[in-house]
């Protein structure tokens, strides 16, 4: 699939969208069909599983596991390397989004530069994001978790600080090696926000979709469509302009649901009744 | 850390993670004024040529300045209105005592972990309804309201952490409750109040399915839509005039992120989605 | 063991903290670093047990040269100033730690453990957690857990600061038993003065990242080497006038007050000096009297604190018996000092 609405800015101008959309929308009718129709599309089962792979990997791999070790890592060395490697992790981060997942294509693509270094030495040249679902399911879970790990490398980072020095002293005197360190000390204090990582990105990464929108817009075939891009696809980004809105926004509400269920979770972990304190003045 | 333990292992794993990121910076920067030989790694020549979007069109393109102002109005826009309702908002919940307190803050609390972004079929036709669709206005309300509980709940939290005397002694003086909050609180949460700023700044400057969804048209197209048009391009594909807009388009967040850093962290690290 | 400092350096970047500074522990004493804060008596314990590493000198434990040795290797018991319990796990855990991370085998862990626990009085808290137990109750499993490894040495960094006053009395005696029972060699960084003189065989006083005096207790409240040490120790402190000598006299207030020089080493005329005059020395029945005005009185219960204005303005100290007649404020008193019992200081501050 082309990113249509892409190609749409070009050939059709603002009024015809408009006219577009309009005849697309049907106006207001009670139903549940769209509910039916996504038990019974096999398209429905594919997508549920992309989303399971997508969101697992991404979020065990990256977003909870390697900030994790960037966290930790960083904390053993000196105040100015440290720095250096946190800001270079929040690059991704920061930068817009459309140019940092072209980054990745330049990375990749037929001519990229991973062709540039391989070719020499015999591999033959290929798109590395697209030839296989392999290869793109590895770099929707790099780009996506380029950008999650350093939400927890921040969080985890200051966990760590906080850890009352003596702490950690106590225990090199006691005779922990890093590893043990790591271990018995460190890691049993980050529970928490360990916790909170997870649950906060797991429903982030399940309704985010604009990097994989971006990189291999749910390619190749619809391998690495997931739950939150099909939703988009349906509704506002179909290849033949035939926008079925109601569709989209049924498969947005499952989302929705699963985003308010997980919220009210985050709340237990908030200790909600601490941070709604009466005020202390004008009781 | 202490002297316990040796760093170059460390050092050495982090160098190689951190290989990716090096490279793809480096030669954003790199390709944008130097052209590379077909399959080459190195560059070959130096040129200004990728720049010249500055001074002409592109073919089939808006103006970069036009598009650039666009972006501009929206990104400062949205930072004006969130910062506005989110310092009053935060204050409101952080420490008066008004009905329905509790209830408002569940809701805020909800709609920050809430992934706003499911709504967006139905923003659209709203807009469509409205007729706001295809305006930066419209644009500009959607990414605040989506932008505010985030706001709000920062704020409230930087609210919660100016001590109480301060404002108990503010009233002793005789100091009515507005006085109290915009000359006695507000200078204390000026940390919060500049990170809130620069992090809604930049989100509107990087934000990209928004105005891709909602404003498509030319005469409002943002910088985010801009470089996606060049890229889905596929008739004169350009790498590296791509990648001079796409530097000139981070330049600024790079250096606001460079100013801003150690504020930033706290909303990095606490708030933001994805 | 015996624990040597030889020529110890230690800088912070520019700032050097403590420069060739020698100090001996011998084996099985308990030594106080004594000094004010900042004085760089942290920075010497935590070289000592290797979070920190010297810059330039040697550290000696007996004959072997630890300076280069990593703090896991160097079995060093440490009790710190928070304690720095592990707060995730419970007190049988945290005992149990230096031992879990050497590997040693369940049973041994769990005898080692019961036997530590019976000799500091925590038997029956193993099973809580930190934040369950009183200050008093923490600072023992600190201890348990510095001494369960058999350390060669133990080191105690401010080990009461965080307690209460009468918890402090308690765990003075305590650590001093516990020290006493296992005969190791130990050092306790302390800014409390009555802490060191209590607790320790000998004190060292520290002052800018120097070692001013090492004695025992007794000895470095009577003979103190400079005015600083001789401030130092003693509550209430000691007090100083200024004076001089003339012809084998020490005169003080316009020559108002004579007496005899008590020492042999006498300076030569004319020299300024600085007597140093005890509380407990400036008493009602000494003989060289000097007259003042009581300008304050603070009751202790047992004691009465006065301090007494002299004509020149300087303050004397005066610690007495409550059980004797009170003496109101701005009462005039003839008290005196004893010749023998005055410590005399040069300009610089050096004992003479």
């Amino acid at each position: 699939m082309k990113a249509a609405l892409a190609e749409l800015q070009i050939e059709l101008t603002p009024y015809q969208i408009n006219t577009l959309s309009q005849a697309a929308y049907t106006g207001w009718v009670w139903t549940t069909d769209n509910f039916h129709k996504m038990t019974i599309l096999p398209e429905t089962k594919q997508i549920l599983f992309n989303t399971i792979i997508y969101v697992t990997f991404t979020l065990l791999l990256f977003n909870v596991g390697f900030a994790l070790v960037l966290a930790i890592a960083t904390f053993y060395l000196p105040k100015g390397q440290a720095g250096i490697f946190r800001a270079l992790w929040l690059l991704p981060r920061i930068s817009p989004s459309v140019l940092y997942v072209v980054l990745w294509k330049w990375l990749t693509w037929d001519t990229g530069f991973l062709n540039a270094i391989l070719n020499p030495l015999g591999v033959a040249q290929r798109n590395w994001m697209l030839d296989t679902t392999l290869n793109a399911w590895v770099f929707v879970v790099l780009i996506n978790g380029f950008i999650g790990a350093s939400m927890g490398m921040i969080l985890f980072s200051s966990a760590i600080t906080a850890i009352p020095k003596p702490l950690l002293y106590a225990s090199e005197v006691d005779g922990a090696n890093r590893w043990q360190q790591i271990r018995f000390i460190i890691l049993p204090q980050l529970k928490w926000p360990i916790l909170f990582v997870t649950v906060y990105q797991c429903l982030s990464l399940l309704t985010s979709f604009e990097q994989i929108l971006l990189s291999t817009d749910g390619g190749p075939g619809s391998t690495t469509e997931v739950w939150a891009l099909a939703a988009y696809h349906n509704a506002l980004d179909n290849y033949w302009g035939n926008l079925q809105y109601g569709y989209g926004a049924a498969l947005a509400l499952v989302l929705v649901v699963i985003g308010v269920i997980m919220s009210f979770i985050f709340l237990r972990f908030f200790r909600f009744q601490e941070l709604v304190r009466q005020p202390r003045i004008e009781q | 850390m202490s002297q316990n333990f040796k760093n170059w292992p460390i050092l050495t794993a982090l160098v190689l993670a951190t290989v990716p990121i090096v490279l793809m910076y480096s030669y954003l920067v790199l390709d944008t004024v130097t052209n590379t030989e077909p399959g080459g790694i190195l560059p070959s020549s130096f040129t200004l040529e990728h720049w010249r979007f500055l001074y002409e069109n592109i073919e089939g393109k808006a103006n970069i300045w036009q598009v650039t102002l666009n972006t501009l109005v929206f990104a400062s826009s949205v930072m004006l209105l969130v910062l506005s309702v989110s310092s009053t908002a935060g204050y409101a919940l952080s420490r008066l005592n008004i009905p329905f307190r509790r209830e408002f803050l569940a809701g805020v609390l909800i709609l920050h972990a809430f992934p706003s972004i499911t709504l967006i079929i139905a923003i659209f036709l709203i807009l469509q309804l409205i007729g706001l669709y295809n305006t930066l206005i419209g644009v500009i309300i959607v990414m605040t309201s989506l932008q505010l509980p985030l706001g709000i709940w920062i704020m409230k939290g930087f609210y919660d952490s100016v001590p109480w005397e301060i404002e108990m002694a503010g009233l002793q003086d005789g100091a009515s409750r507005f006085t109290v909050w915009y000359h006695l609180v507000l200078p204390q949460v000026r940390p919060g109040i500049i990170a809130l700023g620069v992090f809604s700044f930049l989100s509107g400057w990087g934000e990209y399915i928004l105005p891709t969804v909602l404003a498509p048209a030319n005469n409002v197209q943002v910088l985010s839509g801009y470089l996606a048009s060049l890229i889905a391009d596929d008739r004169n594909f350009e790498f590296n005039l791509f990648k001079s807009v796409g530097l000139f388009y981070a330049t600024p967040v790079v250096i606001m992120y460079l100013f801003f850093q150690d504020k930033l962290m706290n909303i990095y690290g606490g708030g933001t989605k994805g | 063991m015996e624990i040597i400092l030889e020529d110890f350096t230690k800088r912070f970047g520019e700032v050097t903290v403590i420069e060739k500074m020698n100090l001996k522990i011998r084996e099985g004493e308990l030594l106080a670093l004594l000094g004010p804060s900042g004085c760089g008596k942290s920075t010497t314990l935590f070289t000592i047990c290797g979070i920190h590493r010297v810059d330039g000198g040697r550290v000696l434990f007996g004959d072997q040269d630890v300076s280069r040795v990593p703090a896991q290797q160097r079995n060093v018991g440490v009790v710190f100033q928070s304690y720095a319990l592990y707060p995730h796990m419970s007190v049988f855990e945290n005992i149990a730690f230096p031992l879990t991370v050497r590997k040693e085998h369940k049973n041994t862990i769990r005898e080692k453990v019961a036997e530590i626990a019976e000799l500091v009085h925590i038997g029956e808290l193993l099973k809580r957690r930190p934040e369950q137990l009183s200050g008093g109750q923490q600072q023992r499993v600190a201890l348990a857990r510095a001494l369960v490894r058999k350390p060669s040495i133990l080191l105690l960094d401010e080990p009461l600061a965080n307690l209460d006053a009468k918890l402090r009395l308690e765990m003075r005696s305590e650590i001093r038993r516990i020290q006493l029972e296992t005969r190791i060699s130990a050092v306790l960084v302390t800014h409390d003065q009555v802490e060191a003189m209590s607790m320790s065989d000998r004190i060292a006083i520290m002052k800018e990242g120097e070692i001013l005096q090492v004695a025992s207790p007794t000895e470095m409240y009577q003979q103190p080497i400079n005015d600083f040490v001789a401030g130092f120790l003693g509550n209430p402190p000691i007090a100083f006038l200024d004076a001089h000598v003339q012809e084998g006299e020490i005169h003080l207030l316009n020559r108002k007050i004579q007496f005899n020089f008590p020492g042999s080493s006498m300076p030569t005329n004319g020299t300024k000096i600085r007597l140093g005059i005890r509380p407990e020395h400036y008493q009602p029945n000494n003989p060289i009297q000097i007259p003042g005005t009581i300008s304050f009185v603070e009751t202790q219960g047992r004691e009465n604190l006065y301090d007494v204005m002299l004509d020149d303005g300087s303050i004397l100290r005066s610690i007495q018996s409550s059980a004797t007649e009170s003496i109101e404020k701005s009462a005039q008193v003839l008290w005196g000092i004893q010749p023998d019992k005055v410590l005399i200081f040069d300009q610089a501050g050096n004992r003479i």
